[in-house]
């Protein structure tokens, strides 16, 4: 369990998803963007992926047994905006840290791997200022 | 394990971890946000009790040499990526599991973010490959890189080889921490509670004189 627990980092699958969808729409011409050729190389058999998928149909099970199921969208413009925003910067910020706050939190700082610290005080000062972003669209 | 079999364990451990993330409502996004805006600590004391037990097992384990830690380079790149990934969690409203998760709860904001962190991972991939900044794992190989701002790999494991103190002192030592962020923050929420009911004692005496 420790073992399956360790290895998790969550980033890596959405990005081999990335890759995928991006070698579906682009074709051989992903091979020219050195990134998915040195880094990544798309490859469906990559597990981390089914992690993810599992996740989806975990919650997914979950919701419909306790009858939390229904379809939630977002009605205001900011909150869209917002939406937009952090993820692109959640996308940028996993690919360049190579860790996303799940590693942080359970795989590397329980290891005390140098890595860890330096993201606990990344995430931390990154989460005070997107509060504070927070706090100013909802009062303003 | 074949690639197949790999697959169907990731599947099956990923649908337990969404199932129950799902039950508990459990979030690392709202672990931090909700300390920080909200002052309630639900969350954010889960995680660091999910913490001090990790840390007490992985550090036994690699005391025995055992427990395969990540293999892993940090830099600079760590601070600043999740930097831009605190803020882009708060204003998405959840991190990537817990957009997963919300996902699978049929909530449309939480595909639209998972959508966009496509995106903006593919545009990365696109500034990557002109400044190929941070060196990629293939060229990671351990040693301090200060011109790329690496500062190569530590963790229990590599202090335990270099100081011959076993792995698992210098857990207790973080747990012992962790710990003590725990007790502050309970501390806290007792605060919080007796001005709460301070607040609310003139009131409800105001309402009897009332009566």
């Amino acid at each position: 369990m420790f073992l399956v627990v360790g290895a998790w980092t969550v980033g890596g699958g959405e990005t081999m998803m990335t890759g995928l969808i991006a070698q579906f729409i682009l074709g051989d011409e992903l091979a020219r963007i050195p990134f998915w050729d040195l880094v990544f190389k798309p490859d469906a058999g990559y597990w981390k992926i089914y992690i993810s998928l599992g996740m989806l149909f975990g919650a997914l099970v979950g919701a419909i047994l306790s009858k939390e199921f229904y379809w939630r969208v977002p009605r205001h413009l900011s909150e869209w905006v917002m939406i937009t925003i952090g993820g692109l910067l959640m996308g940028v910020g996993i690919r360049l840290a190579f860790v996303c706050n799940v590693s942080t939190f359970f795989g590397l700082t329980p290891q005390m791997n140098l890595g860890g610290y330096l993201s606990v005080v990344g995430i931390i000062a990154g989460a005070w200022v997107g509060s504070m972003i927070y706090k100013k669209v909802l009062e303003g | 394990m074949s690639v197949v079999g790999e697959c169907l364990t990731a599947f099956i451990f990923g649908s337990m971890v969404g199932f129950l993330v799902q039950r508990s409502r459990f979030c690392n996004t709202a672990a931090l946000r909700d300390a920080m805006l909200f002052k309630t600590y639900r969350n954010t004391k889960a995680l660091l009790v999910t913490m001090m037990i990790l840390t007490i097992g992985f550090t036994t384990f690699m005391t025995f040499g055992d427990g395969k830690p990540l293999h892993f380079y940090v830099g600079l790149n760590q601070v600043i990526g999740l930097f831009l990934f605190g803020i882009g969690m708060v204003l998405a409203g959840a991190c990537t599991v817990s957009t997963w998760v919300k996902a699978g709860e049929g909530n449309v904001g939480a595909i639209w973010a998972l959508l966009f962190t496509f995106i903006g991972m593919f545009l990365f991939s696109l500034v990557w490959s002109f400044i190929y900044w941070p060196p990629a794992g293939a060229t990671m190989n351990g040693v301090p890189n200060v011109a790329g701002l690496q500062f190569g790999f530590a963790n229990a494991s590599t202090l335990q080889e270099e100081t011959g103190i076993p792995a698992v002192f210098f857990g207790l030592i973080q747990t012992g921490v962790l710990y003590a962020i725990y007790r502050a923050i309970l501390r806290k929420e007792r605060r919080i509670e007796e001005q709460r009911s301070a607040a609310r004692q003139p009131a409800t005496s105001s309402v009897e004189a009332a009566v």
